[in-house]
């Protein structure tokens, strides 16, 4: 045994750079796959509500705003969500998506939900596809033989 | 003369709010009572409302350090329920962040240690030590503390071969940074004497007060869940239960330095082994009727989740055991003929998480085992026996 075996250890960091960054200056890149936050790619969004089920916080909010034009507004509640990136799993047509924001703090949390409105998609879907499908077709014959 | 001294719910000693009540004469503690109650959410009913796949992340929540523990409990406890089996490669991935986050609990626990001793220069390296472990977590899954890795039929993310190799070569830097702290334990005198003989629990209490994880080691009883019901993939992977014969704090501190040593030769095992194919299979949205009990050794000691299901898509009911809450009644039997300085030593090193352990309040007495209701009549009827008694008291002077 020995009195005092860390100060060896002690006296060789006097002379290294520190461990630590000088973080609002100086920031650190977050890895890839970080997640950070949700957001809508409404391009690309069927509707299908799988995000809206599977959320654990309930931060994900889908409301029909006229049923005959197939327009939806989707609203993240980002004061409520816990940043799992489950809706991003749930989601068959990827359009919900993660950022790598970090510093998302904000005043009020009506600064934090964010929406979308937008027309249903019609990517690739399973029963809706032929219904909006098939009539493209035909309408576009008669305007190129007009 | 006998003394009470409340320590908690807040106190600078505990990190999260419990209730000790200490009965002293002098220094010595002569008993000692939990209060419990004050960090109670609610989770187990919460649960109830929520689907599978949201409670995988509400259990989650249960704990911030151990969180994968949790949400592997439940995850296991869910696919025997929903009749899957989760595919080669997603399980070994699954216990790989199990190991990564025990060596980061034990990793904390070290530097806490340290600093409840008074040694804030090891706690600070440690804890700098720790951020590899982090960041390999955070490379992993995308977060450094809640890392939603797991999901019902195996994990979420895949690890590439990039990333395999620069997990080698970090763990490889925490292996000599470990060895360099375990030999620092024989090598500083002040350190190992402010651990030695604090807090002792035979063999024998720890076995009859059923302690759990790496108290029940450091007290040489060797229960592992991992060896003793394996499950997942820890029948195939070659490791030691490390148990410490001391049966104090230092005994639970070797035993630490110790695990996390076996848990860097477990992951490399498992790096190393690595199979290809699918990291997850798809689960059905709603299991069969059923109830089942899932065991976990998390870095605390043993984790038990019990689902009950009744065939809809949310479990009926949710159990959860966290370590904390079976290392209790080993902490009393520790802090009995302890020294009242020695309360914030003793407490960490069960490695308490005390907002896990909140599942349902008990009030016990510490002596008789049950709670006792006395009436007013009652009491006015002893204090006049005891007046009548203690002759001394008859004579004593109005002071003013």
């Amino acid at each position: 045994m020995r009195i005092g075996a860390f100060i060896p250890e002690l006296l060789r960091h006097l002379f290294k750079k520190p461990a630590t960054v000088d973080y609002p200056f100086k920031k650190l890149s977050p890895p890839e796959g970080f997640r950070g936050t949700p957001y809508l790619h409404p391009e690309t969004c069927i509707v299908c509500r799988a995000c809206e089920r599977d959320c654990p916080a309930e931060a994900i909010e889908i409301v029909e705003l006229s049923a005959a034009e197939k327009r939806f507004r989707l609203t993240i509640h980002n004061d409520r969500c816990i940043h799992c990136a489950q809706c991003v799993d749930s989601c068959p047509t990827d359009a919900m998506r993660m950022d790598d924001k970090y510093e998302i703090a904000a005043f009020s949390r009506w600064d934090l939900k964010a929406a979308w409105e937008y027309v249903r998609a019609v990517v690739k879907p399973k029963a809706p596809a032929p219904a909006p499908a098939a009539p493209a077709p035909s309408a576009n014959p008669p305007s190129d033989n007009g | 003369m006998k003394v009470q001294i409340p320590i908690g719910p807040q106190h600078p000693a505990l990190k999260e709010p419990i209730g000790l009540r200490m009965t002293v004469e002098g220094e010595v503690i002569h008993d000692a009572d939990l209060r419990l109650g004050y960090n109670h959410r609610g989770v187990e009913k919460v649960a109830e409302g929520r689907s599978y796949i949201q409670n995988l992340y509400l259990t989650e929540r249960i704990c911030g350090i151990c969180s994968h523990s949790h949400s592997t409990t439940f995850a296991q406890g869910a696919e025997i329920l929903f009749e899957i089996v989760p595919p080669k490669r997603g399980q070994f991935l699954r216990y790989l962040v199990s190991e990564l986050e025990r060596v980061h609990s034990h990793l904390l626990w070290l530097g806490v240690a340290g600093h409840e001793a008074g040694f804030d220069s090891f706690f600070m390296y440690v804890w700098r030590d720790r951020e590899i472990v982090m960041d390999i977590l955070e490379m992993i899954s995308g977060n450094r503390v809640h890392y939603a890795i797991n999901t019902i039929g195996g994990v979420r993310r895949d690890i590439d071969e990039a990333q395999r190799t620069k997990i080698l070569d970090l763990l490889a830097v925490l292996r000599a940074r470990t060895s360099f702290y375990l030999n620092l334990g024989t090598t500083e005198p002040s350190f190992v004497g402010r651990l030695a003989g604090v807090g002792y629990l035979s063999k024998e209490d720890a076995m009859s007060l059923c302690a759990v994880g790496p108290t029940a080691r450091a007290s040489n009883v060797p229960r592992d869940v991992r060896k003793d019901d394996p499950y997942g993939i820890y029948d195939e992977v070659p490791f030691e239960v490390c148990t410490a014969d001391t049966c104090d704090v230092l005994g639970r501190t070797v035993v630490r330095i110790k695990e996390v040593l076996q848990s860097y030769d477990i992951m490399e095992y498992l790096l190393r082994n690595l199979p290809a194919g699918p990291v997850a299979v798809k689960a059905p949205r709603r299991p069969k009727p059923g109830e089942i009990v899932s065991r976990y050794e998390a870095p605390r000691g043993e984790n038990i989740h019990y689902i009950k299901s009744n065939g809809t898509d949310k479990p009926e009911r949710l159990k959860v055991r966290a370590p904390t809450l079976g290392n209790y009644a080993a902490t009393i039997a520790m802090l009995k003929k302890g020294f009242i300085a020695d309360i914030p030593l003793i407490f960490a090193a069960i490695d308490p998480c005390i907002c896990c352990a909140e599942r349902s309040v008990e009030l016990v007495d510490s002596r008789s085992g049950r709670p006792s209701v006395v009436r007013w009549s009652e009491l006015r009827r002893m204090a006049g026996r005891r007046a009548a008694r203690d002759s001394k008291k008859r004579n004593v002077e109005w002071p003013l």
